[in-house]
């Protein structure tokens, strides 16, 4: 579904990323691990086009979108949730949602994808009516995955979910992923270093290291092979 | 259809504030000069809220397209002065040209410094009217640091006694009309799915790039609309209004400081907002200067400190809040 080959990017003369390359199957969840600064969420960044790639190509069902300007890649129905909870403080839960409607494609779906976020997210419809900033951090990050849902996407990208969570509430984020792959059929492309709960979640993992890619396979292969879990994992 | 029109019924204080400021002008002897000041300070207010108020960015060159829409009306009636027939028609020609001069500059400013964030952009605006009015003194564009005055024109075209009553009355009126224009578009924006874009990326831009949200477009068009409604100001109460004009004077960056205070004192980002910061602005300002003259800055700077500290939305955001469930919620936007 999404094909990144040899990508490379990085800020100003500083390169980040030695071209990584990565595919998500469709219906699945592909995970890319790796701890703090390898450029897990540059990597992000650049596919979704907030930072402009060097070289390497990016494809989406199978069009060329590596020049592609952001907005336009939501309208194809990529989705990002931001690391950090880059929410709309000043506006209400109800708001933040109906705003991740706002293309097109998305607003003519604008109530179902408003019942399923509810449904998945049940507290949010008690939230509703509440500025986004008072909200826990938990239901932050609910808001965060509910709003771009409502972008009503096809490929979900997360940056580092469960950040700053407490343990009882990543797992509840593992499940929710879980239920976003199983119930809506949604491809998930996730990026974490908690490297235990996205290896229980995910179908096929990629592990990054100082911008390459260092290793991937099934999150058996991955847990059976001590020389990847120690170097890169630590676990 | 009516809840169609309630959309609009925030308008209504808005033109009332302006109709009841004609009033007073013309009725009360000697009010006519301060009404006319008042509504301008609304005017540029309500402009410049447009980029400042819904964007959050603070342009910092504003009075730049101020004074390039001046140029816009001067150099119509001093270059068409000799058609024969033209006459009202060259006011409009200057009108047009005061919002293409400054929309032009405004996409060119735009284009490089819209690139940059928050502060970024704010220090990347200061020098922009310093600049211009250099290029201009400098390459002796227009007249260079001489100006131009074309009050002997402007009467060759109108008669002495008809340019003595566009410069006096109709001046101003035509501020007024630019004034209301100003709030229609803020209120049509405010509506539309502009306003939510504008919105969004105002409390937080990454997070309305990945909603799908062009995020530079929208900048942009604020950008453009507000520097072109102000640049038409200008060119009304400056060049239509004095018949002359000196670069030092339409460049001066206290009048961005004035749209600024007027914004924030008012509520950025609301309709009513401008009104209000004008009002109390300008009425404070003429106050001070008569009773205490020359210590007027002094006066006004810890009152701007008081009233930011104590009121962050400005006046109407507070307003706003107590009005909510109430009747008057439907007007107050």
């Amino acid at each position: 579904m999404l094909r990144v080959k040899d990508l490379e990017s990085g800020y100003g003369p500083m390169q980040v990323l030695w071209k990584p390359s990565l595919q998500t199957k469709k219906g699945a969840i592909t995970s890319l691990l790796g701890p703090n600064g390898v450029g897990k969420s540059t990597f992000l960044s650049t596919v979704f086009g907030s930072v402009k790639p060097w070289g390497g190509s990016i494809y989406y069902e199978e069009k060329d979108v590596t020049y592609m300007p952001t907005h336009k890649k939501v309208e194809m129905g990529l989705a990002l949730v931001p690391e950090g909870k880059h929410l709309f403080p000043e506006m209400n839960v109800y708001e933040n949602l109906v705003m991740g409607a706002y293309v097109k494609k998305a607003s003519r779906h604008r109530e179902e994808s408003l019942a399923l976020v509810y449904s998945l997210f049940p507290v949010l419809k008690e939230r509703s009516g509440q500025l986004a900033g008072s909200l826990s951090g938990g239901e932050q990050q609910m808001v965060t995955v509910g709003r771009a849902l409502m972008t009503k996407p096809q490929l979900i990208m997360l940056d580092e979910p469960s950040q700053g969570l407490a343990p009882l509430l990543v797992q509840e984020v593992f499940r929710t992923i879980q239920k976003m792959k199983e119930e809506i059929g949604l491809t998930v492309l996730l990026i974490e270093q908690n490297a235990d709960a996205s290896l229980s979640a995910a179908d096929f993992v990629y592990i990054m290291h100082e911008g390459r890619i260092k290793a991937k396979g099934s999150p058996e292969e991955i847990k059976g092979s001590p020389e990847i879990r120690e170097a890169y994992l630590g676990i | 259809m009516s809840s169609k029109i309630a959309r609009y019924y925030p308008l209504i204080p808005v033109y009332a504030a302006y109709l009841i400021l004609f009033l007073i002008g013309r009725n009360v002897t000697g009010m006519w000069q301060l009404m006319a000041m008042l509504v301008f300070y609304c005017a540029i207010g309500q402009a410049f809220n447009i980029f400042l108020g819904m964007t959050g960015y603070v342009d910092f060159g504003y009075v730049a397209f101020m004074g390039i829409g001046t140029y816009g009306m001067a150099l119509s009636i001093s270059h068409l002065y000799q058609i024969e027939g033209l006459g009202m028609w060259v006011i409009l020609i200057g009108a047009v040209l005061a919002i293409l001069m400054s929309g032009a500059l405004s996409v060119a400013v735009g284009a490089v410094a819209l690139r940059l964030r928050g502060a970024y952009f704010a220090i990347a605006t200061i020098g922009v009217n310093e600049g211009f009015r250099f290029l201009i003194e400098g390459a002796k564009i227009w007249g260079g640091s001489e100006g131009i005055i074309f009050s002997g024109q402007f009467t060759h075209i109108f008669g002495r006694k008809t340019a003595s009553l566009i410069s006096t009355t109709w001046a101003d009126i035509f501020v007024i009309l630019v004034a209301c224009l100003g709030a229609f578009v803020t209120l049509r924006f405010m509506l539309g799915k502009i306003g939510y874009a504008l919105m969004a990326l105002r409390e937080d831009e990454d997070a309305a790039k990945v909603m799908g949200i062009n995020v530079t477009k929208y900048k942009i068009i604020a950008f453009i609309t507000s520097a072109s409604l102000v640049g038409l100001v200008a060119a009304f109460a400056w060049g239509l209004k004095l018949t002359y004009l000196f670069p030092d004077e339409i460049f001066d960056i206290s009048y961005t400081v004035e749209c600024i205070i007027i914004v924030l004192l008012g509520g950025a980002g609301t309709l009513l907002g401008p009104v209000a910061g004008a009002l109390i602005y300008g009425l404070s300002k003429y106050w001070l200067t008569i009773i205490l003259p020359g210590f007027q800055l002094l006066i006004f700077a810890p009152i701007i400190i008081v009233i930011v500290v104590a009121f962050p939305e400005g006046v109407v955001g507070v307003l706003k809040r107590r009005v909510r469930g109430t009747v008057l919620e439907k007007f107050i936007v």
